[in-house]
């Protein structure tokens, strides 16, 4: 009976370990047909670098500013500000915004029927309007990142206060509790995994019109610097500008589920 | 209706409640002494539900009213729980949050609240569990939850709605008991609405039987046995089949 207890966590262990060891064995397989599609000839090392190469450029970027102007650090930095400054303040509207849509309905009127039509207009066609009216600096860029990650915010905050169990809010009001009070303290709390829900799409949404926004007008920034990469034919330029924006959303993504975990203690398993 | 001169809690008036031509509930008058419990039966879908919505001021009356102590109801000055078919604990609180709920609503002052957690936990054998989460009870301890959150508030009228309708017998015959033994602790006036007559006639001091849609008082029966209730017993049997015939024959 003993030695069961303590062989169970071992067979848990062993087994997260096997699964550890498939991720990671993915990962070599993955780097392996890389390196040998372009040391075999089949992609050319103009079109592709090989791994190594990317790796060193990936290193030297660090404090190197060339072949286009400014170190990874440099234009990490310049992409991040940019993001969230859209970001925060975006969510900062938008989640409130779609909360109180959803619980009243004269808010839902007012605002729904702009909504509905800003809504299907994808980001980026808001670029030349936004150049026209900001010129080429970070508020322009901004503010295209603001509209991206506005609209899943709105959406997915509306569709989660919506979802309110009615028995809980009877609850609340047979209690005697005013419609704000139950809103504050039964629709939100309630709507809050579909808030979180919003803000992770939101998240991702800026992070890749970001992109979009730097390939067009720039001066640093990893759209900036892809961009760049593809003018001066240095495909290992390229790569490690998307490799940094793939890492960045992935940490950010993480860092956001941990907040979550942290704000919503009772969904913890 | 004498009642051992028991004072008059809540007064019900002609109330009525229409759905545009639909006419749901017709005319319904009845007293509810004060710490009296009230078993009201009648037939599934006869507008129990609409009955209650209206008694608690979720939905407006189309005529008549609903008075507390001779005042007109109002749920944000009177004290009205309301325990609910589903389960109605809010997954993000615990259970001691949970409880508070209604106080806090209410605006009773801390120590009070404290005072009355203690109190209405130790009645329900909540104590151990009041940093628990909704998820991590049993069916059974999450209604003893919406029972001492009902409780708590030192209601003048409390409401269940088929509150044990989901749950297994087993369960629910343990349940009923205990929400006899919290009723005659606590001295509040019940509503219990089911359609489950053994049920009615186990927990009742007075049944009201309700008509079939636009529902209407049929008949009261008093049920005037000691307790705790056996199902067996000649005259509980002979109330039960009472109520029967009332519900079965119109």
């Amino acid at each position: 009976m003993a030695t069961r207890i303590v062989a169970a966590p071992g067979k848990i262990r062993s087994k997260n370990n096997s699964l550890v060891w498939l991720s990671a064995a993915s990962l070599v397989v993955f780097f392996i047909i890389w390196y040998g599609l372009v040391e075999s000839g089949i992609i050319s090392k103009a079109l592709l670098s090989p791994p190594a190469e990317v790796l060193t450029t990936f290193i030297s970027k660090f404090s190197n500013r060339a072949p286009d102007g400014a170190t990874l650090g440099a234009h990490f930095k310049t992409s991040l500000t940019l993001a969230l400054t859209g970001y925060i303040t975006a969510v900062v509207v938008g989640a409130p915004l779609g909360l109180l849509m959803g619980w009243y309905k004269k808010v839902d009127s007012i605002v729904k029927p702009i909504f509905e039509v800003i809504r299907p207009i994808p980001p980026i066609a808001w670029i030349p309007l936004a150049i026209l009216w900001f010129g080429i600096g970070l508020p322009a860029k901004a503010f295209i990142i603001w509209l991206s990650a506005f609209v899943p915010s709105v959406i997915n905050s509306y569709a989660g206060i919506k979802l309110t169990e009615p028995v809980l809010i009877n609850m609340s009001r047979t209690f005697g509790a005013t419609n704000w009070e139950t809103f504050l303290r039964v629709g939100v709390p309630s709507a809050l995994a579909m808030v979180f829900t919003g803000l992770r799409l939101s998240l991702s949404s800026a992070w890749m019109t970001l992109v979009a926004a730097e390939l067009l007008a720039a001066t640093e920034g990893l759209g900036y610097m892809i961009q760049m990469g593809r003018t001066l034919a240095r495909p290992d330029v390229i790569i490690v500008g998307m490799l940094t924006i793939g890492l960045t959303g992935a940490a950010m993504a993480f860092i956001l589920e941990r907040f979550e975990g942290k704000l919503a203690p009772w969904r913890r398993s | 209706m004498t009642n051992n001169g028991r004072k008059i809690k809540i007064q019900v008036q002609n109330l009525t409640k229409r759905f545009g031509d639909l006419l749901v509930l017709n005319n319904i008058s009845f007293n509810v002494y004060e710490g009296e419990f009230l078993c009201i039966v009648g037939p599934t879908g006869c507008g129990k539900t609409t009955f209650l919505n209206v008694l608690t001021k979720l939905h407006p009356a189309t005529e008549g009213d609903i008075y507390i102590d001779g005042e007109p109801a109002n749920p944000q000055k009177h004290n009205i729980s309301f325990v609910f078919q589903e389960p109605s604990t809010m997954p993000w609180l615990t259970v001691e949050q949970n409880i508070r709920y209604g106080l806090e609503v209410k605006k009773v002052p801390e120590e009070e609240i404290k005072k009355r957690l203690n109190q209405v936990m130790e009645l329900v054998g909540l104590k151990d569990f009041r940093n628990y989460y909704p998820r991590q009870l049993s069916a059974s301890m999450d209604q003893r939850v919406v029972i001492a959150r009902a409780f708590a508030i030192n209601p003048d009228l409390l409401l269940m709605d088929e509150p044990y309708s989901q749950l297994d017998i087993k369960l629910r015959y343990y349940l009923e008991d205990e929400v006899i033994r919290i009723w005659r602790e606590m001295k509040r006036t019940v509503i219990f609405v089911t359609h489950n007559i053994e049920e009615a006639v186990y927990l009742a001091e007075r049944i009201l039987i309700l008509t079939p849609k636009p529902a209407t008082i049929k008949k009261e029966i008093k049920v005037d046995l000691p307790r705790p209730r056996n199902f067996a017993d000649p005259e509980f049997v002979n109330i039960r089949n009472q109520v029967t015939e009332m519900i079965k024959w119109w």
